[in-house]
């Protein structure tokens, strides 16, 4: 290995700005903005800032400034006395109150000039050199640097967030503690980075559990310089100064974070995130859909006892182009896993006969009690109430639930009575309906609507358990992801005490039943059942429909409330093939990324162990290898699926309970 | 001051089906459908209105009802101005529940003295023929429980609805005034949330 390897970027954030008094007039600032970066140079870690160019325009926050003759001109001075600094207010109704006027250079000859008077702003520092950072929050955050010959170095101001995924950064590096006389200056103690990196090595699962043991074990103790370590961890620890601020959207923000406990972890106190390395996740490639599969192209993969052949290529069609209509009774029914894909017609027959008495015992269960018995069975009495009340108010506006006494109706009260004796720990939650609407209004036959409907709710169990376990995993989860994709949208998510992506959690429960029109929903759902490309890629849904609000959101400065009413709008305005496509572009980016942090691929199951991996990858590139033997397609299709569809293929995923989730 | 336009946070809560959504819809969009999906998860619409004389802006915030979404739901109580504890009139259990909620309410919302929040009461569907709840009952319980005013409305037929809505709007901004009487101008009175009209939006 060569001495000089190219500088790594540990941290980099866009966005950043310094506040330069302009000579005529103290009152009056203007903005530079620029991007801070820790970059580690030959095991060396150094610090620096960059202002933009003009031409990438001081931000599009502030989205003022568009010609490089003039700047950005703050009218009115953003210090405030210490009482107002603690006031309710969000960041952005700061920025908001604050006016910004054009303003034409009178002396600026050229852009150039204008740059190079810009330029004069960035700076580079080792951070050996650096003694202390002082934090500042004056309804945003700002940062000042100390260096070891006291000098001091322009303020930081992030007015979109990133103070703290910045400080992290640093904590990699150094070790910051609280200086004794104000709790706002974190001085550097010592340049020790491998203590501090063994203890993020601890911290990687951090929970507060773990400190509470690493404060009795009393072999830690014998460590040198336990008490700086101990600082350390508790710093890790300690909520940030703007968390103090009484603020109802951040207390509710709060709230929501105390119940999705790992989610904070994952965002502040997890040193050793990977994602906080910038990844060059490289270019999203073109995706192309293609037509449903039709009835011919089915029974070309059927042998003439029925069973399915060459399965792998059959889902990948699914997954491209979804299913005609009058394909879906049949199909779903093995995508559901009620079928397997193996059997034969007579043993599906056989299975069928055996799925109707087993419903219709479990339907006479409940037909059978009595009004005396109900009266004493508070829990049964509870989800039939809600049931009734429920099922007069799902999709009745399509034709197969509309009217009074419509018989649809009446299936879709039964189906989810019997899945409380089914499941009586469970019993009804509401939602539930929602997800199985689409279904029995394929099925048209109350026996396979229930036992499809069953192995749906295998999947979607966890979102619906007292708990709610399985949406607290999948929020943490989409953050992971949006965090990579997107770290500026992510930044700006949390600075709006939305990153949490509370706004997401309909989408998630009933997997977008209510965000898209009765017929998208079926298409999204056979493609999701297809299992392709990769385990959780309604994530990656979620993430295609974020990827096109975005940019409205932070045009608009949209608060943590209109992000949640702007996300609860879009139903029914969403259209599905163009977020397929960019679902899929984004699998693909993602895919084809070399250094993809452990956190993603996991949620996607893409390190699985290489044979599996392999399977994987060619069932995903069967389409585009035509040459692939269907004897060989079908080997490798009772390999790994074994005929039981869904639930069995994902066991080889290391990350079973992401997808379940 | 008086001509700034407050920003009021107003919630609805009570059991799954009794016309939360409804009422809220009626109220805001004065549009009624008997079949509109349960909801999932929360939402909330705005409607100004102007009190005495006040320009005020009610953000409504609906909840689902289930118990199950507790955990998801209370987060979002916190701030608020003034709860409308609703049951329906046609459901024995709605209404026996409503001691429940309004005990979570003041628990979530931090509610310091129940007795004193303005609690609001509506009996919704008295359009349905079949009465579960008759309205002494309510009355007898609105006495016992700090003597909040009940209202009976039907969404479906737009009855006592605004006059409910604008009842909030008034309790709250009476608590305000009187909170300004007792309260020396130059403390800051810090259970309240400062009104802001930049922060309400669309």
């Amino acid at each position: 290995m060569a001495a000089t390897t190219p500088p790594k970027i540990i941290f980099e954030h866009e966005g950043v700005f310094i506040h330069s008094n302009t000579e005529e007039s103290e009152d009056q600032e203007s903005l530079i903005s620029g991007f801070l970066r820790i970059i580690d140079k030959d095991g060396e870690t150094f610090v620096e800032y960059k202002p933009l160019e003009d031409t990438v325009d001081l931000s599009n926050m502030l989205c003022a400034c568009k010609d490089s003759s003039s700047v950005v001109e703050w009218t009115q001075r953003p210090h405030r006395p210490l009482d107002q600094q603690l006031s309710c207010e969000t960041e952005w109704d700061m920025v908001n109150t604050v006016s910004f006027k054009r303003k034409v250079h009178t002396n600026g000859e050229g852009g150039s000039n204008h740059f190079n008077e810009r330029n004069k702003w960035a700076f580079s520092f080792n951070v050996s050199e650096l003694r202390t950072v002082t934090v500042k929050h004056e309804g945003w955050s700002y940062l000042i640097f100390c260096l070891r010959d006291d000098a001091t170095l322009p303020a930081i101001h992030f007015h979109q967030g990133g103070s703290q995924g910045f400080l992290d950064g640093l904590r990699k590096s150094v070790h910051l503690s609280e200086s004794p006389d104000d709790k706002n200056i974190l001085v550097v103690c010592t340049y020790n980075k491998a203590i501090s990196q063994s203890f993020e090595n601890l911290l990687d699962d951090s929970n507060y559990g773990l400190v509470q043991k690493f404060k009795k074990d009393p072999y830690t103790t014998t460590l040198g310089g336990f008490s700086k370590v101990t600082n350390y961890i508790f710093d890790a620890f300690r909520p940030s100064e703007s968390e103090y601020q009484q603020r109802p959207d951040e207390e509710v923000a709060d709230l929501l974070g105390e119940l999705i406990p790992g989610l904070e972890i994952n965002q502040q106190e997890e040193p050793g995130f990977e994602v906080i390395t910038r990844v060059d996740l490289g270019t999203r490639p073109e995706v192309q859909r293609r037509e449903p599969v039709m009835m011919e192209d089915w029974a070309k993969h059927q042998d003439s006892e029925g069973r399915v052949s060459n399965v792998p290529h059959l889902k990948q069609l699914i997954f491209k182009g979804g299913l005609c209509h009058a394909l879906r009774k049949e199909a779903w029914k093995f995508l559901l896993s009620y079928y397997p894909w193996d059997s034969t017609h007579e043993e599906r027959k056989n299975l069928q006969k055996r799925k109707t008495d087993e419903y219709f015992r479990m339907k006479l269960q409940w037909k059978s009690v009595s009004e005396e018995q109900e009266k004493r069975n508070s829990r049964l009495r509870d989800y039939k109430s809600l049931i009734e009340k429920d099922v007069n108010r799902t999709d009745r506006n399509n034709k197969f639930y509309e009217g009074l006494d419509n018989p649809g109706l009446i299936l879709l009260h039964d189906i989810l009575m019997t899945y409380c004796m089914y499941d009586f720990d469970l019993g009804y939650v509401q939602g539930m309906s929602d997800l199985l609407s689409p279904i029995l209004f394929v099925m048209e036959n109350e026996v396979d609507a229930f036992w499809c409907f069953v192995s749906f709710m295998d999947h979607m169990h966890e979102n619906f358990e007292e708990q709610m376990q399985g949406m607290k995993t999948q929020l943490i989860q989409l953050s992971t992801l949006l965090r990579l994709l997107d770290l500026a949208f992510w930044n700006y998510l949390e600075a709006q005490d939305s990153g949490y992506l509370y706004f997401c959690f309909r989408w998630l429960l009933i997997r977008f039943k209510r965000e898209l029109c009765f017929q998208d929903v079926l298409r999204l759902w056979e493609v999701m059942w297809t299992g392709l490309p990769c385990q959780n890629f309604h994530l990656l849904v979620c993430c295609a429909i974020l990827d096109s609000e975005k940019q409205k959101i932070m045009d608009r400065h949209y608060g943590f409330n209109e992000i949640l009413k702007h996300i609860n709008e879009l139903s029914m305005k969403l259209d599905i093939e163009e977020i397929l496509i960019k679902s899929e572009a984004i699998y693909m980016q993602l895919k084809n990324c070399k250094d993809l942090p452990h956190s993603v691929s996991e949620i996607l199951g893409l390190n699985t162990i290489t044979e599996s991996s392999t399977l994987e990858t060619s069932e995903y590139s069967v389409l585009e290898s035509p040459q692939i033997s269907p004897r060989s397609a079908h080997r490798q299709d009772q390999a790994y699926s074994n005929g039981h569809g869904l639930l069995q293929e994902t066991s080889h995923n290391t990350c079973k309970v992401g997808f379940i989730s | 001051m008086a001509a700034k336009s407050s920003l009021l946070k107003v919630i609805l809560l009570g059991d799954g089906g009794v016309g939360k959504s409804s009422l809220m819809n009626r109220y805001v969009s004065d549009k009624f459908d008997a079949h509109l999906f349960h909801t999932i998860g929360v939402e909330f619409l705005n409607k100004e209105l102007e009190v005495d004389g006040r320009r005020v802006t009610l953000q409504i915030w609906d909840t689902a009802g289930q118990e199950r979404f507790r955990s998801l739901r209370t987060p979002f109580y916190r701030g608020s101005d003034c709860c409308l504890l609703t049951f329906g009139v046609d459901d024995a259990q709605s209404f026996l529940n409503l001691g429940h909620w309004r005990k979570e309410f003041a628990y979530y919302a931090d509610v310091k003295e129940p007795d004193s929040f303005p609690f609001i009461i509506l009996g919704n569907k008295i359009d349905v023929v079949e009465r579960q709840v008759t309205t002494e009952e309510v009355q007898r319980w609105c006495c016992d429980n700090g003597g909040h005013p009940y209202f009976e409305t039907s969404a479906k037929d737009a009855t006592n609805v605004a006059e409910a809505f604008e009842e909030a709007a008034r309790r709250v901004l009476a608590l305000e005034d009187r909170q300004a009487h007792v309260m020396p101008s130059d403390v800051v009175d810090l259970r309240r949330k400062p009104r802001s009209s930049s922060r309400c939006c669309l």
